[in-house]
């Protein structure tokens, strides 16, 4: 009995009941459509649309011409691929070594470097940037007024206003995607490859070199294309820092193209580069990954002993601690200095602290505390949806109930390969005009973030239903119960602490969402980051940091919940897609 | 028979306010039966917009979303609300004026003159002819210094002042394509001196932020020590203690006249024009007053630390000069300074 039922359920429809209508398959066929709304149709849509002449929506090839028809926006293109060449070997240059001493080494404090890596990565990097304005303004910045008093020179060397500071700023938020591969491939080498190195004569460093390193290099390489990918496809730190650094990137050329006059047809086309490298760059990351045709990282054999470091621990941590200081406690310490400031640029003086700045986002504002709470409605309701739905969709390609199933996990990982930008756009031109006419709700905004952490939710929930035995769901069929029974008393049941912690690492990320925000929030809709955004545009740092400590604080008790119920850096083990 | 026309005259004058004040009644009663009312505003700063919009919810109990941004992100946004047919601004206050002359032709605000007009002064009376926008701000784009760093004599006196070498580093200016002022500003300059005056104050490297206000930050945090300013800002700033002064400059302020328009469509119409005639109260001009913008209203003075307008010479672009020459003035400037 048990023996067959497996084959019967790998049958699209099963024969003996065929003339029995399974009402689930409403639900699958329901599925479906949702994923095709939310992530066929909006591409769909840019593609169209990048062809479409503004009024008539004839085909055209003149949005292109548009696009690239200046030697400012060719420009901008190259500036974006260099941006992310820069910032991705820089986030590997803070996040190889850390991960190496975390994973590998008897570093002291490596409980703490976890702790602070996952500081970092719960930081928006439009959060990072404006510490660092506040750090590396070329004048007033607090690094290099400290250099000036110390050295007693006319001006400090840092100047965040440049291209250099943007990609160290990028950088510093982006390496923990790096450090959460590489610790992870890292963990699996087993120490006997390293000892017969050892024995044949290497030292710990060639060792290091020649073995450990080549053998997490996949994984390196693979976290380095997410970094170049994250800085390409951001949005907020550019704006704050290329305008002033006076050059321009696609992300914030994207956004003039959203100015006077609106040109959705040439921001579309203009987004086109974008998804290409991105989709490419996705395909070469996967292959990369996938081709870890190494014994030692997929075998479970052998024990891992951590490489003594003897005196070099401490040189270890120092830099761990430098990084740390570079990403979480330099920045943190001028933002709230600076949100309890009157002028951030008067220092550390007991008249000049205040609390006026909270009073003023929270109590005078008449949207900024709305912003803080549209945020986590949005994201709470996106995260819900997106579990339920991924939910669905792995059981089904899991379980083989439809044909082509697998074509839907497909759609589900897809949106990983379109950056917010050009997803935004893309909603835009598929549901702001009429019929849906979404243009300026709520909904549009919930849904882009659906789509935007559908990759997150589906990862999560097929590794969780691959672990989940179907015998028990075959029993309640056994018994006479539905599949959608199984669903809603077995299987949500046993996958509940999954499923929580996939909501938490969906709406952790979509309360800070800004790229996607940016293109589709209307006044009434507007949430914390594009609120922190807008206000940036005054340089109200003291209020800016006010409202970003707020929204940083709200996302503390989460984090708590999460770890209780989920372990330790259950964060950065996730999110690694 | 003169006494008694004059004496009809005299109670003609004397109930006048009266059936305006009848008027404003039924005004405000039919409003409250409405919705809040959304006010997409660059004129002052967030601080300045937010104090207005609370003052008209004391006043009448309706609320205000107060939408503040920049000129050309506000107006970015309602192109944006236009184009996808949705009427979510219900008064639009942008300080650039090719706004307004666009928008009014393509029929796109409901004409309503308040009737609080008489009672602003006169300057700032009919910028409209057909009633369409209204005056409902006025300030100065001067030059700003930071007075830490920079004693009045060396301060900048005239515009050309900013192109000295010696300045290279530390002038702060906002952006066109965002502020209307600092677009209004730059029209003004090229104007004076031509596109050569940009060509030279790129190469003394001045930081670009967005806002006009952004310009009150970075002298504030030394970041920079001179700027082209609002006067507005940058005088509250300095009246809480901040190191700021202004310097009128010799070859002329710029003037900036703001108006505001009802959007045609708006779903709260009575609410719309209860709001366009606060903006003309006392109570208005003094909030505006306190935030050192020029108040509408003579009964209320000018801010403390800020030269009447009389005293200062100003210079000002046409309307028609702005329509066509801000979205230039934008594409210039990004070929200049870089984006």
């Amino acid at each position: 009995m048990s023996v067959t039922a497996p084959a019967i359920d790998t049958m699209p429809v099963r024969p003996v009941r065929a003339s029995r209508f399974d009402s689930t398959w409403l639900l699958w066929i329901a599925i479906i459509a949702v994923l095709l709304f939310l992530v066929v149709s909006p591409f769909v849509y840019l593609v169209i649309t990048s062809f479409q002449a503004e009024r008539t929506g004839e085909f055209t090839f003149s949005n292109y011409a548009t696009a690239y028809g200046r030697a400012r926006y060719i420009d901008a293109l190259f500036n974006s691929l260099k941006l992310g060449a820069a910032s991705a070997a820089l986030a590997g240059v803070f996040a190889v070594p850390l991960a190496w001493a975390v994973a590998r080494t008897n570093m002291p404090g490596r409980g703490l470097t976890r702790m602070l890596v996952l500081a970092t990565f719960i930081t928006p990097p439009y959060t990072g940037a404006v510490a660092w304005i506040l750090l590396a303004g070329p004048n007033a910045g607090w690094l290099n007024r400290f250099f000036m008093m110390v050295t007693g020179a006319e001006a400090g060397p840092f100047n965040i206003y440049s291209f250099t500071g943007l990609a160290v700023v990028i950088a510093l938020y982006s390496f923990p995607y790096i450090f959460i591969f590489t610790t992870a491939a890292l963990e699996l080498v087993s120490s006997e490859m390293e000892d017969a190195a050892n024995i044949l004569g290497a030292g710990p460093w060639r060792t290091m070199r020649k073995v450990t390193l080549p053998l997490a290099l996949p994984a390196i390489l693979g976290g380095l294309i997410i970094c170049f990918l994250e800085a390409i496809a951001l949005f907020g730190s550019p704006a704050m820092i290329a305008i002033p650094a006076r050059f321009n990137v696609v992300t914030t050329q994207l956004f003039q193209f959203f100015g006077n006059p609106v040109r959705v047809e040439v921001a579309a086309a203009y987004a086109m580069p974008l998804l290409g490298v991105t989709v490419l760059l996705v395909l070469v990351q996967r292959l990369i990954v996938r081709r870890k045709g190494f014994v030692a990282l997929t075998g479970k054999g052998g024990e891992r002993r951590p490489i003594l470091l003897g005196r070099w621990r401490w040189v270890m941590f120092g830099y761990a601690m430098f990084v740390a200081a570079l990403a979480v406690f330099l920045p943190y310490i001028f933002l709230i200095h600076s949100a309890f400031a009157k002028a951030w640029g008067r220092g550390f003086l007991l008249d000049n602290i205040t609390l006026a700045n909270f009073r003023f986002i929270l109590f005078e504002h008449a949207t900024a505390a709305q912003s803080v709470i549209n945020s986590f409605v949005y994201a709470g309701i996106s995260a819900t949806i997106a579990v339920f739905l991924t939910l669905g969709v792995a059981y089904i390609v899991a379980r083989r109930l439809i044909p082509f199933g697998g074509v839907l996990g497909f759609l589900c990982v897809a949106p990983f390969v379109i950056p917010g930008v050009v997803l935004a756009i893309g909603f835009y031109a598929a549901y702001a005009p009429p019929p849906l006419a979404l243009y300026g709700t709520a909904l549009i905004l919930i849904l882009a973030f659906t789509t935007r952490f559908l990759p997150v939710g589906y990862v999560n929930a097929s590794a969780a239903i691959n672990s989940l035995n179907p015998e028990m769901e075959e029993a309640v069929r056994v018994l006479g119960g539905s599949r959608l029974t199984a669903l809603r008393r077995v299987v949500a049941p046993l996958l509940k602490r999954n499923m929580m912690g996939a909501w938490l690492l969906i709406f952790i990320p979509a309360t800070r969402e800004l790229s996607a925000a940016i293109f589709l929030y209307g006044p009434n809709t507007k949430v914390a980051s594009v609120m922190i955004f807008d206000m940036s545009e005054e340089g109200n740092f003291e209020r800016l940091a006010a409202l970003a400590l707020v929204l940083q604080v709200l996302t503390l008790p989460l984090l708590w919940l999460g770890q209780k119920a989920l372990g330790r850096d259950f964060m950065l083990r996730r999110t690694a897609t | 028979m003169k006494r008694l026309g004059s004496l009809a005259l005299a109670l003609a004058l004397a109930f006048l306010p009266l059936a305006a004040r009848a008027d404003l009644n039924a005004l405000a009663a039919a409003a409250k039966k409405e919705g809040d009312i959304t006010w997409y505003v660059a004129h002052y700063t967030s601080e300045g917009a937010e104090d207005l919009g609370r003052g008209f919810t004391e006043m009448y109990g309706i609320k205000v979303n107060v939408v503040r941004t920049t000129a050309q992100v506000a107006y970015q946004r309602l192109l944006q609300d236009l184009k996808n047919n949705q009427t979510i601004c219900d008064v639009f206050s942008s300080t650039d004026l090719g706004h307004y002359a666009r928008l009014k032709s393509e029929g796109r605000f409901e004409k309503y003159v308040p009737e609080t007009t008489p009672k602003i002064s006169e300057a700032f009376r009919n910028f409209d002819p057909d009633g369409f926008f209204h005056t409902t701000a006025a300030g100065l784009v001067t030059l700003t210094y930071n007075t830490a760093k920079v004693k009045a004599e060396d301060a900048p006196k005239k515009w050309e002042d900013l192109l000295d070498i010696k300045w290279k580093g530390k002038v702060s200016t906002g952006h066109p394509g965002f502020s209307g002022y600092v677009g209004t500003w730059v029209l003004s300059m090229k104007k004076l001196y031509g596109w050569q005056y940009f060509d030279k104050l790129e190469k003394n490297k001045p930081q670009i932020g967005r806002s006009i206000n952004d310009t009150v930050t970075a002298l504030n945090a030394g970041e920079r020590q001179v700027a082209a300013g609002a006067d507005g800002s940058t005088l509250f700033s300095a009246a809480r203690g901040n190191p700021l002064a202004v310097s009128y400059p010799s070859d002329g302020s710029v003037l900036i006249i703001s108006p505001s328009a009802i959007m045609k469509g708006t779903k709260n119409p009575n609410a719309a024009k209860l709001f366009m005639e606060y903006l003309y109260t006392i109570e208005a001009a003094r909030i505006n007053a306190k935030h050192y913008g020029i108040p509408l209203r003579p009964e209320v003075p000018s801010p403390p630390g800020a030269k009447p307008i009389s005293e200062i010479k100003v210079i000002r672009p046409t309307v028609a000069e702005v329509e066509k020459g801000i979205p230039e003035v934008i594409e210039q400037w990004r070929d200049t300074f870089g984006n």
